[in-house]
């Protein structure tokens, strides 16, 4: 049976269970739901097409797990961010592939949420959830990476049409996507912060072009995007001109601390599995029980459960109607180099299996060189990790930058 | 998640530490002791037959950190663990601990031999790393694997040496017993030192934390005051760096504490809240002395104090041998893949 026939089987959306019954009731779900050959540490490990992941994440949002605090009137279900945290920990202790619209659900979705019209929140929020849409985000460009004030992709209005033009870079899943979150210029270069909006562009309209980027692990998720003349509707600006960008921000920092939250959990899916590869080998069996790699190994326990404490904290805070503002850069910075130190291990320890391999060290290899390339980008994306530490500095420990 | 309990909060708690312990500066341990204790401090995880608040450990955690912070020179984190461990077996001891009439400590390594001889036992042996164990009028020691036995320091063949050790404000000393008698009652049953090396983990990771926290004052204050080459220190982006990332640190261990305290946290988080507190407590200490430079290496400096309490709270949770154990456990308690994912 394939995902698109398939059924939920337990309907989770409905359930009015609360804590461990809740968390039970999705755990039997994800794991009776999701293919084996989806899971990265399988041996019949087949990454999904898109097609599959689309119909995939469409199966999980029908039996309620996206779009979880998401109101119901726009396709939510109208959920706790605790039982959002509950559905990350199941999703993150299954190697299962990366959503391919996260940036539609984590946020797209909550910047529409928050300063979009009525109408707009109508026509984007549930086809975001029902993978009808999936959406990319248009923020850096050659000239501007982390620095924003450098935002050089111009919109100009005239009447009911914003003309856009100019170049974005680094816009992940540009290519497979039917929306560009864009951030542009509507003020002058001068105003920096100030005069910029957002819109949601349709990447079908014309004067778009999209060009992939290999990446260096060989995948072609980064594009370039070219906008020539391209004619945005009224309807598509996302909040006030010179206000979007502020808004944004707002959302941006809850976002930083709360997306993915699965991370921490799936980082130890990667710890475990790493460890159950190596036990398969009598050598790397034999490294493992070595007091140098068990005191790394236990370095990584603790760097996972840091993360989780950063992950469980920032939740406590926003249930209990606090906020994170610039606190949402620890977590990033702390994952980030924590799973960078963690994969340079797990390379490391892989590279000592004797030939020829054995099949669980095949596979755990073949997910392993993968997770170190790409985890080369973690202290890139999202803000480098010498942003966050400027954030950091300025925002929480308030250091003086005068003389 | 709960945070009071009968509509105290850990916070209170804190600010009454930090005045009680401001105000023991120079203040021989007994007085100490009483100041502590009239203040209610010494017994908030000991039950209220012998005096105590009890109250879980969240409420000790800001009373360890506030130990930490003002640099106590008292066996703070040893009296409220045995004022909680006592309070069954031997509840004049607890009550007395917990009112400030008595102070005891615990020896950290090693373990001593008991022998039973008639109605006594008789203890020898070697054991090290006791906090302030000249003032002390008991002494816990580790019996065989993970037994206890409660010893009057005053007892003919208990035998100190030292002060040994890096921390000047509480000294830990070495202690030798040789045929030691003690009652039976006082020696405790198998798995009181497991039980007092587990609740140990919690409250010494929030006295790094205290301590942790004074320093990354500090070297912010210096930071921002201190002008070289025309501009304040925290002008220089090596300098916002490094700070920002004590400040990770900082937050890290707070949060493991946090998370340790509550839900269905176990031995793991416990771990992990001390182990985190060793490495980032370490490395933030060393770095505020690193950005006072040159007045960072003198006695003036408080940082060398909290540097070296940090140490010793290191080395009496045995930070090293614990993370290798928890990697071998880990690793024990996880099987081999196999070719079915189920």
């Amino acid at each position: 049976m394939t995902v698109m026939e398939a059924q939920p089987r337990a309907d989770v959306a409905a359930a009015s269970l609360t804590g461990e019954a809740y968390r039970l009731k999705v755990r039997d779900w994800l794991r009776n739901e999701l293919p084996g050959s989806y899971r990265s540490d399988s041996p019949q490990f087949s990454p999904p097409t898109l097609e599959q992941s689309i119909a995939w994440e469409a199966a999980m949002h029908r039996a309620g797990l996206s779009g979880m605090t998401w109101p119901t009137s726009y396709g939510g279900h109208g959920r706790t961010l605790r039982e959002h945290l509950i559905v990350n920990q199941e999703i993150g202790a299954l190697a299962m592939p990366d959503s391919v619209n996260s940036i539609g659900k984590e946020l797209a979705g909550p910047i529409i949420l928050a300063i979009g019209t009525e109408e707009q929140k109508k026509r984007f929020l549930p086809a975001i959830l029902q993978m009808r849409n999936i959406w990319c985000q248009g923020f850096s460009e050659p000239e501007a990476g982390s620095d924003l004030a450098g935002l050089r992709t111009r919109a100009v209005r005239h009447g009911d049409i914003w003309r856009i033009n100019g170049q974005k870079i680094w816009t992940s899943g540009a290519a497979r996507s039917q929306r560009c979150l864009l951030l542009a210029r509507t003020g002058p270069v001068e105003d920096r912060h100030r005069g910029l909006a957002l819109f949601a562009v349709p990447l079908d309209a014309p004067g778009v072009r999209v060009r992939t980027i290999k990446s260096i692990d060989g995948k072609e998720s980064f594009c370039e995007v070219f906008f020539d003349d391209v004619e945005v509707a009224q309807l598509d600006a996302l909040g006030a001109p010179d206000e979007g960008w502020a808004a944004a921000i707002r959302v941006l920092e809850i976002e930083r601390a709360t997306n993915r939250m699965y991370r921490a959990w799936r980082f130890e899916n990667e710890l475990r599995h790493l460890i159950s590869a190596c036990k398969t080998d009598t050598v790397l069996a034999g490294l493992l029980a070595d007091s140098h790699y068990a005191v790394r190994l236990a370095e990584t326990v603790v760097d996972i459960e840091v993360l989780k404490a950063h992950v469980e904290t920032a939740v406590d805070v926003l249930v209990n109607g606090g906020s994170i503002g610039a606190r949402g850069s620890l977590a990033k910075l702390h994952w980030s180099e924590a799973h960078q130190r963690f994969a340079m291990l797990a390379m490391e320890l892989l590279s000592k299996a004797p030939l020829p391999l054995a099949p669980s060290v095949k596979v755990a290899l073949r997910r392993f060189e993968g997770i170190y390339l790409a985890s080369r980008a973690e202290t890139i994306y999202a803000g480098t990790t010498e942003i966050q530490l400027g954030i950091i500095a300025d925002r929480i420990l308030a250091l003086s930058k005068g003389r | 998640m709960a945070m009071t309990e009968d509509g105290l909060s850990p916070a209170d708690f804190a600010a009454t530490a930090a005045r009680a312990i401001a105000a023991c500066a120079g203040f021989t341990a007994r007085q100490q002791a009483e100041r502590l204790g009239g203040d209610g401090l010494l017994g908030v995880t000991a039950n209220e037959e012998v005096g105590g608040l009890g109250l879980s450990a969240a409420f000790a955690v800001p009373v360890a950190a506030a130990a930490g912070s003002g640099l106590l020179g008292f066996p703070l984190l040893e009296t409220l663990l045995l004022g909680r461990l006592l309070q069954a077996p031997l509840p004049d001891v607890s009550r007395a601990l917990v009112s400030g009439a008595s102070c005891a400590t615990i020896a950290w390594t090693n373990a001593v031999t008991a022998k039973a001889q008639g109605d006594l036992i008789l203890l020898s042996g070697c054991i090290g790393r006791a906090p302030c164990a000249a003032d002390a009028d008991w002494l816990l020691v580790r019996v065989g694997d993970d037994a206890t036995a409660l010893v009057p320091a005053t007892t003919s063949g208990v035998v100190l040496e030292g002060p040994t050790g890096l921390d000047l404000t509480m000294p830990e000393y070495t202690v030798r017993l040789d045929h030691v008698s003690i009652a039976e009652r006082n020696l405790l049953p198998a798995g009181t030192w497991p039980l007092l090396q587990s609740d140990a983990l919690v409250l010494r990771a929030a006295a790094i934390m205290g301590s942790a926290e004074a320093c990354l004052v500090m070297a912010q204050e210096h930071a921002s005051t201190r002008r070289q080459f025309g501009h304040a220190l925290a002008y220089n982006q090596a300098i916002r760096h490094a700070l920002a990332r004590h400040k990770l640190g900082l937050e890290s261990i707070r949060h493991a504490i946090t998370r340790s305290l509550f839900g269905e946290a176990g031995a793991l988080e416990r771990n992990a809240a001390f182990l985190a507190a060793a490495s980032h407590g370490v490395a933030i200490s060393q770095g505020a002395l690193q950005v006072h430079g040159g007045m960072g290496f003198t006695w003036d400096v408080p940082i060398h104090r909290h540097l070296r309490r940090i140490l010793a709270l290191q080395a009496q949770g045995d930070a090293s041998g614990l993370l290798r154990a928890l990697g071998q456990r880990y690793v024990t308690e996880i099987e081999p893949s196999s070719e079915a994912v189920a």
